[in-house]
């Protein structure tokens, strides 16, 4: 049909016959790229709107980790596994001192047991009950801000004398305004993907601080 | 000072872009074939569960789910070795010193398996995976910064794109010719050990499946070990770390 043969670079998404992948592949490099930039251009925004907030938590959580306190950090799906990589930043840095921190959702023996026996929405706050004490921090990552897992744990925590950080996106959700979170970071995307690459850089900025801190020579001994 | 991070978007240049878009095209035809994703990475087993609670799970509503697996057990290399079949994908996310991954990636042509490297700091060298995907960074702290987290975003993110071209996710091996072809010809293809020879053969796995090969030539020959099988037979046998 030779109609086709003429129009048919017109709709390059519709052609199933399409046969060079270079076009393609340039599309796809300049779309990394470009989402990229947006990308770095929210992480920056990010680490900006939050400097002071970043650096006032930061020293508070290092005040409670030479007090002995600890980290647990919580979150679902992939922001589960953005919580354990937090977690292992405190917990084994690359460099710098290591204080105890761990994801609450790294036990699937524990989250299932807790989601089969009380159910999912209490999984976290079960375990902030069974291990915390009033020295020790939670963070709580959510790109919504609405999980109900994370929220009934929060504010377990923040009853129990814990610093509570959130991690927030969109528009903040139920996390930003929280009375029960003595910080809330809300990245301001409607992308999930960018939301969790801010997440990470938050996150780092927050154990750098905290780390700077405990670095400091301090008067007195700590208990 | 508080110590700062390079942003990861930052390191996304041409070349890595092209690189990940390479990797995408690949990805996607692969999964179009049928393919499961594994996902190593022993340092930082996070990585390795969020890639694959990616692609199970799409953060993006009418996206289709697709197979892929983190395997985290202590011995990776075992794991991905049972669990993966001829036409699967391996991303590895680690140093390019980590031994695990070194062996895994040398075993996957064995396997069949197509090889994704997403790391940073010195490179693996090249041809070590089918893919590399590469942070020039000397700053040991990378991977707790969000940028391997972009890039297996980005995959992702460029995998689906491909999707909407159902024209190109015809994998070039499909059209290899008889006598043409170096991929589908036998001049020396990587093959593992299944079992020890038994009267001078021993099963071999290779990219084409089981097979039974002489390996008079070799002396002792142990399972797992790995081989270059030509025209029915073990010509050399491959050193483990070389």
């Amino acid at each position: 049909m030779t109609t086709h043969e003429n129009t048919g670079f017109l709709y390059p998404f519709i052609e199933s016959e399409e046969s060079d992948a270079t076009s393609l592949l340039d599309d796809l490099a300049a779309s990394a790229r470009g989402k990229a930039v947006e990308s770095a251009r929210l992480q920056q925004e990010s680490l900006d709107e939050y400097a002071p907030a970043l650096t006032e938590a930061g020293s508070q959580m290092a005040e409670r980790f030479l007090r002995g306190g600890r980290l647990y950090t919580l979150g679902n799906g992939g922001s589960s596994t953005d919580a354990a990589t937090l977690a292992t930043l405190f917990s084994r840095p690359a460099r710098g001192r290591p204080v105890a921190a761990w994801s609450l959702a790294s036990d699937e023996a524990v989250v299932t047991a807790l989601g089969n026996d009380v159910g999912f929405e209490l999984i976290f706050k079960r375990q902030i009950i069974a291990h915390a004490r009033d020295r020790d921090v939670a963070i709580a990552l959510s790109t919504s801000g609405n999980s109900e897992d994370l929220m009934s744990a929060i504010t377990e925590a923040k009853q129990r004398g814990l610093l509570t950080i959130g991690f927030s996106g969109h528009d903040g959700g139920r996390m930003a305004a929280a009375e029960d979170l003595d910080f809330c970071y809300t990245v301001h995307s409607q992308s999930i993907h960018r939301i969790q690459e801010s997440h990470a850089i938050l996150g780092y900025r927050l154990w750098s601080v905290t780390q700077e801190h405990m670095a400091r020579p301090m008067s007195g001994t700590h208990a | 000072m508080t110590t700062t991070a390079q942003l990861g978007g930052s390191y996304i240049g041409v070349e890595l872009s092209a690189d990940l878009a390479a990797a995408a095209l690949d990805l996607a035809r692969r999964f179009h074939d049928g393919a499961t994703l594994w996902v190593i990475s022993p340092q930082w087993e996070p990585h390795a569960h969020h890639v694959a609670v990616e692609f199970v799970h799409p953060v993006i509503m009418g996206k289709r789910a697709l197979p892929s697996v983190a395997l985290v057990e202590p011995d990776p290399v075992a794991q991905a070795r049972v669990a993966s079949q001829p036409g699967d994908l391996l991303i590895a996310v680690a140093s390019a010193d980590e031994p695990a991954v070194l062996d895994a990636m040398r075993r996957a042509a064995a396997w069949g398996v197509l090889t994704l490297w997403i790391g940073s700091g010195p490179r693996p060298p090249a041809g070590a995976a089918n893919h590399i995907l590469w942070i020039d960074s000397e700053d040991p702290m990378v991977p707790a910064t969000g940028t391997f987290v972009l890039m297996y975003h980005l995959l992702w993110e460029l995998t689906h794109v491909c999707f909407e071209h159902p024209g190109l996710l015809k994998s070039p091996t499909d059209e290899c010719t008889d006598d043409v072809c170096v991929t589908c010809s036998d001049e020396g293809r990587l093959g593992e050990v299944l079992l020890e020879p038994v009267d001078g053969q021993a099963l071999v796995r290779t990219a084409k499946g089981e097979e039974w090969v002489d390996t008079t030539v070799l002396g002792e020959v142990l399972v797992n070990d790995l081989i270059l099988v030509h025209a029915g037979a073990a010509i050399t046998r491959l050193e483990v770390n070389p």
